[in-house]
C-alpha cells in the first residue's frame, strides 16, 4: 500500500509542476463552458429575445398581407425588419444583390397583388360553402376557379442554418395562417349579413383555442426548467473529463520513453500499482475538475448574463455519476497510454477519439436528432452514458436510482479498459519490445 | 571469489516476434560474486537483450537464468529485491527534485521514513549533490544526472547491480567520482555487470569480460588474457575491433 501511496504522491507532484497541463485541465474546460454556453444563449435569444437578425423586407404588395406579415415579425420581437436600405426603398433585386453579398441573412418578397388574390380566393371559398346551403348563386359561383397562388419569395445567405430557415418560414406562414382565417370569419359574416338582412354578426366570432402551455416532467415537486446551462454545463463537462486522455497518455510516454519505466518494472513493484497510482491521482482531477466546472455554471455564468446551473435535488447521485465518468475517462486514457507508441500516436487518436466519441454521443447534437442508424450507434458511446445519466440528475431531478443504468455501464466501461490494459502489459511489454 | 556463481545463464535464447535472426542465441555464462563483469559488444550486439531478461523485463524464448540462487522464472520479484539497475538513459523524473527522485524509488524498493532519509542524505553527499538535493533535476549538469541516476539503483544495497553505459556522455570529474565509487562498493562484495562502449575503461574496471556479437559470445575472460591470447594487438579495442569487425552496426 505505500508503494502504491508513494506512485500517486510522484504523479501528484509531476501534474503540479506542469503548469500548462493544469491550465489545460481547469482553465480551459471552464472557458469553454462560458464560451459555448454564451454562443447558444445568444444564438437562441436571437430567435426568442432580441431583435438581433435583420430581415429585408420588400413590400410589394402594399397591402393588409404584406402589413401583417411585417406587424408579425415586429411583434415577436425576434426580427428586425429593414424596408430601405440607403433610404431607398427596397426591391427585389438589391435585397437581392445585398444577400448574395453576405451583407444580411435573409431577404423577403412579398409580391404585388398577394393580398387582393387571397381576398378573392376567400370569397371564392366562402361563396361555394354557402352555394351549398344554397345561398347565392350556386350555378355561377361553382363554374368559377380560384385565382393562382402567389409565391413569397425568401433570399437565404447559403450560411443561415435551417432550424433558422424552419423558424423564420414558420413564423410568416403562422401570420399569413392568422390573416387568412379572420379574413374568411370577416367575409362569411359580410356574406351572410347580405343573404339575410336579419342575420346580426356576432361580437366574438371567434375565439383562438388552442394555447401551448410547456411543462418538464421531473422527479422532483420543484419543476427544472431547462437552459443553455442546464444543458451545457454537463457536456463540456464529460468533454472536458475525457480530454483527461491527453495529459494521462503524455505522463505514461513520457515514463515510458525518458527510462523511468525501465527502471521501475526492474524493481519490486507491480506494473498495475503504478498504474492504479495514476488512476487515484488523475480520479481525483477529473472530480475537481467536475467541481470547478460546477461551479463555474453556478458561479461564473451568471456573471455573463447567462442562467445560473441549478444542481438536481440528489447531491449523491451527482457525485456517483462523476466518480464513474470519472473511472471511465480515466481507464479510456490508460488503455490508450499503454497501446500507443509515441506522444504523436496518444494525442491524436486521443484527442480525436474523445471528439468523435463526443459527437456520436450526443454532447454537440442531440441524439433525436440523429438518424436511426447514428442513435443505435451513440447508445455505445460512454460520453452518451455520462450525458444521459446527467440528465437524469440536471434536467429531470433523478435520484440515484435513476441513473444506475447508466453508472453500471460506466463501470463496465472502465473495467473492460483496464482489463484491457493489463492483458495488453500481460502479452506485450509496456516498454514495447 | 567464490566459486558458486551468483548469475547463471543457461542457453538463453531470446526471439523478437517477427524477427528472423534471434537476438541472444543460446548463450551460456557464470558469474561469480564480487566480480566486475563486462558485457561488451557493437551496438545491437544483444547486450541490452541479455541485460533486459536478467532484470525481468521480458522473458526469454528459452534457457535458464538463476540469480542468486533464485530461478528467474519463477522467483523474479525475489530477484528484484537483491538486484540494481542502472539504465543508459537519465531514468528519472526532470521536474522532481534529486530528493524526490530518490525518495520514490527508494519507496519503490520498500524502503521508507528516517532509514531512507538517511541513505539519500549519505548518496548524495558521497557523490557531492547534497547543495543541489531540492532542485529539479532537469536542472541538473549531465554529470549530475548521471550521478543521481546511479544512487536511484543503489539506495536498497543490492547484491548485484546492473549497469548499462553509465558513464556515457558525462565530464571527466563525474567518471571518476562514478567509478571510484564501483570500485569501492565491489571491494565490499557487491557483483557488478557492466556493459560499456569504453574498452579502456572496461579493460580497467572489469575482472572478465564476454564480447557479444550477433547474440553470441565471441570471447569470454580476463581483459588481460584476451589481450595476452591476441599477441598482434595491444589493447583490449583492438582485439573487440580485430574480433567484431570494422563494419558499421545499427
Amino acid at each position: 500500500m505505500r508503494k502504491y501511496f508513494s506512485a500517486c504522491r510522484k504523479e501528484l507532484l509531476l501534474l503540479i509542476r506542469d503548469k500548462s497541463g493544469l491550465a489545460m485541465l481547469f482553465i480551459m474546460p471552464v472557458v469553454l463552458i462560458v464560451i459555448s454556453s454564451l454562443m447558444q444563449e445568444f444564438g437562441w435569444s436571437s430567435l426568442t429575445k432580441d431583435p438581433t437578425v435583420q430581415v429585408l423586407f420588400v413590400d410589394n404588395d402594399h397591402d393588409s398581407l404584406s402589413l401583417k406579415i411585417k406587424s408579425g415579425f415586429r411583434e415577436s420581437q425576434s426580427f428586425e425588419v429593414i424596408d430601405r436600405l440607403n433610404n431607398n426603398l427596397l426591391t427585389d433585386s438589391t435585397a437581392k444583390n445585398a444577400v448574395k453579398r453576405g451583407e444580411y441573412l435573409v431577404a423577403i418578397v412579398v409580391p404585388k397583388g398577394a393580398t387582393s388574390t387571397m381576398r378573392a380566393n376567400v370569397r371564392l371559398s366562402v361563396a361555394k360553402t354557402l352555394a351549398g346551403f344554397g345561398i347565392g348563386n350556386p350555378g355561377l359561383v361553382n363554374g368559377i376557379v380560384f385565382k393562382d397562388s402567389v409565391d413569397v419569395k425568401i433570399y437565404f445567405d447559403p450560411t443561415v442554418k435551417k432550424t433558422f430557415k424552419n423558424a423564420l418560414i414558420s413564423s410568416i406562414r403562422e401570420n399569413y395562417y392568422k390573416f387568412q382565417t379572420d379574413w374568411v370569419f370577416k367575409t362569411f359574416n359580410q356574406e351572410i349579413a347580405l343573404q339575410m338582412p336579419m342575420y346580426k354578426a356576432p361580437k366574438d366570432a371567434f375565439k383562438e383555442i388552442l394555447h401551448f402551455k410547456e411543462e418538464y416532467p421531473s422527479y422532483r415537486e420543484v419543476e427544472l426548467i431547462p437552459n443553455t446551462s442546464q444543458h451545457n454545463v454537463p457536456a463540456w463537462t464529460i468533454f472536458a473529463m475525457f480530454f483527461i486522455v491527453i495529459p494521462l497518455t503524455q505522463s505514461m510516454i513520457q515514463e515510458r520513453e525518458g527510462g523511468s519505466l525501465f527502471r521501475l518494472l526492474t524493481m519490486p513493484v507491480s506494473y498495475m500499482t503504478l498504474l492504479m497510482g495514476k488512476v487515484g491521482v488523475y480520479l481525483v482531477v477529473c472530480m475537481m475538475q467536475t467541481a470547478a466546472m460546477l461551479l463555474a455554471g453556478i458561479l461564473l455564468l451568471p456573471l455573463f448574463g447567462l442562467p445560473m446551473l441549478v444542481l438536481g435535488n440528489d447531491i449523491l447521485a451527482l457525485f456517483v455519476m462523476s466518480m464513474v465518468v470519472s473511472m471511465a475517462a480515466v481507464g479510456y486514457g490508460l488503455m490508450i497510454g499503454t497501446i500507443a507508441k509515441t506522444h504523436q500516436q496518444a494525442a491524436a487518436f486521443g484527442s480525436i477519439s474523445v471528439i468523435i466519441l463526443a459527437a456520436v454521443g450526443g454532447l454537440w447534437v442531440p441524439i433525436y436528432l440523429m438518424a436511426p442508424f447514428m442513435r443505435t450507434i451513440a447508445n455505445l458511446s460512454p460520453l452518451n452514458w455520462a450525458i444521459t445519466g446527467y440528465y437524469s440528475i440536471f434536467l429531470r431531478g433523478g435520484n440515484l436510482i435513476v441513473i444506475v443504468p447508466q453508472a453500471i455501464k460506466l463501470l463496465l466501461f472502465f473495467l473492460t479498459t483496464v482489463s484491457i490494459t493489463a492483458l495488453y502489459y500481460k502479452y506485450k511489454s509496456p516498454l514495447n519490445n | 571469489m567464490s566459486r558458486k556463481p551468483i548469475i547463471e545463464i543457461r542457453e538463453l535464447t531470446k526471439i523478437y516476434t517477427g524477427a528472423e535472426e534471434p537476438a541472444v542465441n543460446s548463450i551460456s555464462l557464470e558469474i561469480f560474486p564480487g566480480e566486475i563483469f563486462g558485457l561488451l559488444g557493437p551496438n545491437g550486439a544483444g547486450k541490452t537483450t541479455t541485460i533486459s531478461i536478467l532484470c525481468g523485463l521480458f522473458p526469454a524464448t528459452s534457457g535458464n537464468v538463476t540469480i542468486d540462487g533464485l530461478d528467474s522464472q519463477t522467483d523474479m520479484v525475489k530477484i528484484k529485491q537483491v538486484i540494481g539497475v542502472v539504465p543508459q538513459d537519465i531514468a528519472l523524473y526532470p521536474t522532481l527534485s534529486g530528493r524526490e527522485n530518490l525518495t520514490f524509488f527508494g519507496n519503490m524498493y520498500g524502503l521508507h521514513g528516517s532509514a531512507l532519509r538517511d541513505k539519500i542524505d549519505h548518496y548524495l553527499t558521497e557523490f557531492g549533490l547534497e547543495k543541489h538535493a531540492g532542485k529539479a533535476v532537469g536542472k541538473y549538469s549531465g554529470g549530475m544526472k548521471r550521478r543521481v541516476n546511479l544512487i536511484a539503483g543503489l539506495l536498497h544495497d543490492p547484491k548485484i547491480i546492473f549497469l548499462d553505459e553509465p558513464t556515457v556522455g558525462i565530464d571527466v570529474q563525474s567518471r571518476v567520482v562514478i567509478l571510484e565509487y564501483l570500485m569501492e562498493i565491489n571491494k565490499k562484495g557487491v557483483t557488478i555487470i557492466y556493459t560499456s562502449h569504453y574498452m579502456e575503461e572496461a579493460e580497467q574496471l572489469c575482472s572478465r569480460v564476454a564480447i557479444i556479437d550477433r547474440g553470441n559470445i565471441i570471447a569470454l575472460g580476463n581483459p588481460k588474457e584476451l589481450v595476452a591470447e591476441q599477441p598482434r594487438f595491444q589493447n583490449l579495442e583492438n582485439v573487440f575491433i580485430h574480433l567484431t569487425g570494422k563494419d558499421m552496426r545499427d
